[in-house]
Protein backbone atom coordinates (compact mmCIF):
# COMPACT_ATOMS: atom_id res chain seq x y z
CA UNK A 1 0.00 0.00 0.00
CA UNK A 2 1.42 3.64 -1.19
CA UNK A 3 0.70 6.45 0.91
CA UNK A 4 0.82 9.65 -1.18
CA UNK A 5 2.67 12.07 1.25
CA UNK A 6 2.29 16.00 0.21
CA UNK A 7 5.61 16.59 0.73
CA UNK A 8 7.60 13.57 -0.30
CA UNK A 9 5.43 11.82 -2.40
CA UNK A 10 4.23 7.91 -2.97
CA UNK A 11 5.52 6.29 -0.13
CA UNK A 12 5.31 2.45 1.32
CA UNK A 13 3.00 2.28 4.00
CA UNK A 14 5.51 -0.12 5.96
CA UNK A 15 7.42 3.70 6.85
CA UNK A 16 4.17 5.00 8.81
CA UNK A 17 2.48 3.94 11.78
CA UNK A 18 -1.73 4.26 12.11
CA UNK A 19 -3.60 6.03 14.86
CA UNK A 20 -7.09 6.01 14.18
CA UNK A 21 -9.82 8.61 13.96
CA UNK A 22 -8.60 11.92 12.39
CA UNK A 23 -11.43 12.90 14.89
CA UNK A 24 -9.40 12.77 17.86
CA UNK A 25 -7.43 15.88 16.45
CA UNK A 26 -10.82 17.48 18.09
CA UNK A 27 -10.28 17.69 21.66
CA UNK A 28 -13.16 18.83 23.32
CA UNK A 29 -12.50 21.64 25.90
CA UNK A 30 -12.21 20.25 29.63
CA UNK A 31 -13.34 23.58 30.58
CA UNK A 32 -16.66 23.53 28.86
CA UNK A 33 -20.12 22.40 30.55
CA UNK A 34 -20.56 18.93 28.56
CA UNK A 35 -16.84 18.33 29.14
CA UNK A 36 -17.63 14.55 30.32
CA UNK A 37 -20.34 13.42 28.33
CA UNK A 38 -17.74 15.35 25.34
CA UNK A 39 -14.83 12.93 27.30
CA UNK A 40 -16.71 10.07 26.97
CA UNK A 41 -17.39 10.07 23.43
CA UNK A 42 -13.87 11.48 22.54
CA UNK A 43 -11.80 8.58 24.26
CA UNK A 44 -14.38 5.82 24.22
CA UNK A 45 -16.62 5.91 20.97
CA UNK A 46 -15.34 5.59 17.39
CA UNK A 47 -17.17 5.34 14.22
CA UNK A 48 -16.46 2.50 12.68
CA UNK A 49 -17.46 3.30 8.54
CA UNK A 50 -17.34 0.32 6.03
CA UNK A 51 -16.52 2.83 3.20
CA UNK A 52 -14.54 6.35 3.58
CA UNK A 53 -12.32 7.10 7.01
CA UNK A 54 -10.78 10.07 7.56
CA UNK A 55 -7.79 8.70 9.70
CA UNK A 56 -4.02 9.66 11.32
CA UNK A 57 -0.96 8.34 10.18
CA UNK A 58 2.67 9.35 11.68
CA UNK A 59 5.21 8.87 9.17
CA UNK A 60 7.52 7.28 11.29
CA UNK A 61 10.57 5.99 9.53
CA UNK A 62 9.97 9.31 7.16
CA UNK A 63 9.98 13.10 8.09
CA UNK A 64 8.04 12.27 11.08
CA UNK A 65 4.78 14.39 10.06
CA UNK A 66 1.05 13.68 10.54
CA UNK A 67 -1.06 12.80 8.08
CA UNK A 68 -4.63 12.93 8.06
CA UNK A 69 -5.13 9.78 5.33
CA UNK A 70 -8.33 9.60 3.65
CA UNK A 71 -9.20 5.81 3.08
CA UNK A 72 -11.84 3.45 2.19
CA UNK A 73 -11.78 0.95 4.58
CA UNK A 74 -13.84 -1.74 2.38
CA UNK A 75 -11.19 -1.54 -0.96
CA UNK A 76 -8.42 -0.43 0.68
CA UNK A 77 -8.23 2.39 -1.56
CA UNK A 78 -5.93 5.36 -0.40
CA UNK A 79 -7.91 8.64 -1.82
CA UNK A 80 -5.88 11.51 -0.28
CA UNK A 81 -3.41 12.52 2.43
CA UNK A 82 -2.81 15.91 3.74
CA UNK A 83 -0.98 17.55 6.42
CA UNK A 84 -2.12 16.89 9.68
CA UNK A 85 -0.80 20.31 10.69
CA UNK A 86 -2.33 22.13 7.54
CA UNK A 87 -5.84 20.52 8.12
CA UNK A 88 -5.79 21.86 11.84
CA UNK A 89 -4.59 25.32 10.48
CA UNK A 90 -7.17 25.91 7.92
CA UNK A 91 -9.89 24.66 10.90
CA UNK A 92 -8.63 27.67 12.77
CA UNK A 93 -8.47 30.11 10.41
CA UNK A 94 -11.89 29.13 8.90
CA UNK A 95 -12.90 30.20 12.69
CA UNK B 1 45.22 11.12 34.32
CA UNK B 2 42.85 8.41 32.36
CA UNK B 3 44.42 7.64 28.80
CA UNK B 4 41.72 7.95 26.65
CA UNK B 5 41.84 6.52 23.38
CA UNK B 6 38.79 7.97 20.42
CA UNK B 7 37.32 5.10 18.31
CA UNK B 8 35.07 4.90 15.09
CA UNK B 9 31.72 4.37 15.26
CA UNK B 10 32.56 0.79 14.38
CA UNK B 11 35.31 0.16 17.12
CA UNK B 12 38.87 0.68 15.21
CA UNK B 13 41.08 3.93 15.33
CA UNK B 14 40.96 4.77 12.18
CA UNK B 15 37.37 4.29 9.66
CA UNK B 16 36.19 1.37 8.21
CA UNK B 17 36.73 1.42 3.70
CA UNK B 18 35.84 -2.10 2.12
CA UNK B 19 36.09 -2.32 -1.78
CA UNK B 20 33.92 -4.51 -4.41
CA UNK B 21 34.15 -4.11 -7.77
CA UNK B 22 31.92 -1.29 -8.83
CA UNK B 23 31.85 0.37 -4.84
CA UNK B 24 33.30 1.34 -2.09
CA UNK B 25 32.31 1.84 1.03
CA UNK B 26 33.74 3.69 3.57
CA UNK B 27 32.74 5.24 7.28
CA UNK B 28 33.33 8.92 7.63
CA UNK B 29 34.07 9.61 11.42
CA UNK B 30 35.12 13.24 10.69
CA UNK B 31 31.58 14.52 9.68
CA UNK B 32 30.42 17.47 11.71
CA UNK B 33 26.59 17.52 12.33
CA UNK B 34 24.38 19.72 13.86
CA UNK B 35 20.21 19.77 13.51
CA UNK B 36 17.99 23.01 12.72
CA UNK B 37 14.69 23.72 13.51
CA UNK B 38 12.67 26.85 12.72
CA UNK B 39 10.36 28.57 15.49
CA UNK B 40 7.07 29.43 13.77
CA UNK B 41 7.45 31.86 11.43
CA UNK B 42 10.72 32.17 11.53
CA UNK B 43 11.95 33.58 7.65
CA UNK B 44 13.91 30.54 6.76
CA UNK B 45 17.97 31.51 6.54
CA UNK B 46 20.97 31.10 4.59
CA UNK B 47 23.20 29.32 6.77
CA UNK B 48 27.15 29.76 5.44
CA UNK B 49 25.65 31.34 2.40
CA UNK B 50 23.72 28.07 1.95
CA UNK B 51 20.22 27.78 0.26
CA UNK B 52 17.92 25.89 2.77
CA UNK B 53 16.53 22.50 0.39
CA UNK B 54 13.42 22.14 -0.46
CA UNK B 55 11.49 18.61 0.91
CA UNK B 56 13.04 15.66 -0.21
CA UNK B 57 16.22 17.70 -1.07
CA UNK B 58 20.22 18.33 -0.25
CA UNK B 59 22.31 20.93 -0.99
CA UNK B 60 25.42 22.13 -0.51
CA UNK B 61 27.82 24.83 -0.70
CA UNK B 62 31.71 25.65 -0.56
CA UNK B 63 32.77 23.74 3.05
CA UNK B 64 28.80 22.90 4.08
CA UNK B 65 26.16 21.07 3.22
CA UNK B 66 22.32 20.62 4.11
CA UNK B 67 19.67 17.97 4.20
CA UNK B 68 15.99 18.38 5.05
CA UNK B 69 14.73 16.39 7.19
CA UNK B 70 10.99 17.72 8.00
CA UNK B 71 8.88 20.70 7.90
CA UNK B 72 11.28 23.34 8.33
CA UNK B 73 13.46 21.48 9.71
CA UNK B 74 17.17 20.20 8.70
CA UNK B 75 20.14 18.69 9.26
CA UNK B 76 23.35 20.79 8.35
CA UNK B 77 27.11 18.97 7.79
CA UNK B 78 30.40 19.85 7.67
CA UNK B 79 32.94 17.62 6.21
CA UNK B 80 36.07 16.89 8.28
CA UNK B 81 34.97 19.35 10.89
CA UNK B 82 34.29 16.95 13.64
CA UNK B 83 36.61 18.19 16.48
CA UNK B 84 34.75 21.36 16.05
CA UNK B 85 31.90 22.76 18.32
CA UNK B 86 29.78 23.04 14.89
CA UNK B 87 26.60 23.59 16.30
CA UNK B 88 27.79 26.69 18.31
CA UNK B 89 29.15 28.04 14.32
CA UNK B 90 25.88 27.57 13.38
CA UNK B 91 23.87 29.50 16.37
CA UNK B 92 26.25 32.42 15.13
CA UNK B 93 24.68 31.75 11.38
CA UNK B 94 20.54 31.58 12.88
CA UNK B 95 20.34 33.27 16.32
CA UNK B 96 16.56 32.33 16.96
CA UNK B 97 16.77 28.83 15.46
CA UNK B 98 16.45 25.41 17.31
CA UNK B 99 19.62 23.68 16.99
CA UNK B 100 21.16 20.53 18.40
CA UNK B 101 24.63 18.76 18.32
CA UNK B 102 24.52 15.86 15.97
CA UNK B 103 28.03 14.81 15.75
CA UNK B 104 28.75 11.38 16.30
CA UNK B 105 25.17 10.65 17.49
CA UNK B 106 25.06 9.46 13.67
CA UNK B 107 27.30 7.11 11.65
CA UNK B 108 27.71 8.23 8.14
CA UNK B 109 29.08 5.78 5.43
CA UNK B 110 30.01 7.45 1.94
CA UNK B 111 29.63 4.56 -0.89
CA UNK B 112 30.65 5.67 -4.49
CA UNK B 113 30.33 3.70 -7.25
CA UNK B 114 31.93 3.42 -10.28
CA UNK B 115 28.66 4.28 -12.13
CA UNK B 116 25.16 4.75 -11.05
CA UNK B 117 23.58 1.72 -12.29
CA UNK B 118 25.69 0.10 -9.82
CA UNK B 119 24.25 2.46 -6.83
CA UNK B 120 21.01 1.50 -8.05
CA UNK B 121 21.46 -2.32 -7.62
CA UNK B 122 22.66 -1.50 -4.37
CA UNK B 123 19.53 0.33 -3.38
CA UNK B 124 17.23 -1.50 -5.28
CA UNK B 125 18.05 -4.46 -2.45
CA UNK B 126 17.88 -2.72 0.77
CA UNK B 127 15.10 0.03 0.56
CA UNK B 128 11.47 0.45 -0.66
CA UNK B 129 11.89 3.96 -2.52
CA UNK B 130 11.46 5.05 -6.24
CA UNK B 131 14.65 5.15 -7.59
CA UNK B 132 13.53 9.06 -8.48
CA UNK B 133 13.64 9.50 -4.67
CA UNK B 134 17.43 9.54 -4.15
CA UNK B 135 18.21 10.51 -7.48
CA UNK B 136 21.55 13.04 -7.26
CA UNK B 137 20.41 16.37 -4.80
CA UNK B 138 17.78 14.43 -3.18
CA UNK B 139 17.68 12.73 0.32
CA UNK B 140 15.08 10.63 2.18
CA UNK B 141 14.56 9.10 5.38
CA UNK B 142 13.30 5.90 5.34
CA UNK B 143 13.78 1.89 7.05
CA UNK B 144 16.63 -0.18 6.10
CA UNK B 145 16.81 -3.93 7.21
CA UNK B 146 14.31 -2.51 10.03
CA UNK B 147 17.04 0.71 10.75
CA UNK B 148 15.64 4.33 9.99
CA UNK B 149 18.59 6.06 7.95
CA UNK B 150 19.11 8.84 5.98
CA UNK B 151 19.87 8.23 2.52
CA UNK B 152 21.85 11.35 0.87
CA UNK B 153 22.57 10.92 -3.12
CA UNK B 154 25.36 13.83 -3.33
CA UNK B 155 26.00 12.94 -6.54
CA UNK B 156 25.62 10.44 -9.28
CA UNK B 157 28.02 8.15 -7.98
CA UNK B 158 28.38 9.27 -4.53
CA UNK B 159 25.71 8.29 -1.66
CA UNK B 160 25.54 8.65 1.96
CA UNK B 161 23.84 6.28 4.26
CA UNK B 162 23.80 8.02 8.13
CA UNK B 163 22.25 5.65 10.81
CA UNK B 164 22.09 5.94 14.79
CA UNK B 165 25.72 5.70 16.43
CA UNK B 166 24.17 2.60 18.26
CA UNK B 167 23.58 0.23 15.24
CA UNK B 168 26.88 1.44 12.86
CA UNK B 169 27.83 -2.08 13.21
CA UNK B 170 24.05 -3.63 11.59
CA UNK B 171 24.21 -1.40 9.09
CA UNK B 172 27.52 -1.73 7.99
CA UNK B 173 26.78 -5.29 8.28
CA UNK B 174 23.76 -4.72 5.66
CA UNK B 175 25.69 -2.39 3.41
CA UNK B 176 28.56 -4.64 3.19
CA UNK B 177 26.53 -7.82 2.40
CA UNK B 178 24.37 -6.18 -0.19
CA UNK B 179 27.13 -4.83 -1.79
CA UNK B 180 29.07 -8.08 -2.18
CA UNK B 181 26.18 -9.59 -4.08
CA UNK B 182 25.91 -7.14 -6.50
CA UNK B 183 29.23 -7.16 -7.58
CA UNK B 184 29.01 -11.29 -7.92
CA UNK B 185 25.93 -10.71 -9.76
CA UNK B 186 27.67 -8.30 -12.06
Amino acid sequence: MLIPHPLLGLRDSQEFTYLGDAALMDRPDPAGGNAEAAFTDYVFLRDNPAGVHRELWFHEQGDRSWLVVTRDTVTHEILGAELARDVKLNEEGAQ
Amino acid sequence: MTDLTPITALGAKTARKETYDALTLSENPELALASLALRRDQTPPSPFGLRLPDPGHCADKGSVAAFWTAPGQWMIEAPGRANEDFAARLEEEVPGGSISEQTDAWTAIEITAKNSAALEALMQKLVNLDPAQIAPGHAARTGLEHMSVYLIRRSETHLAVMGMRSFAAALWHALVTAAARIDQTA
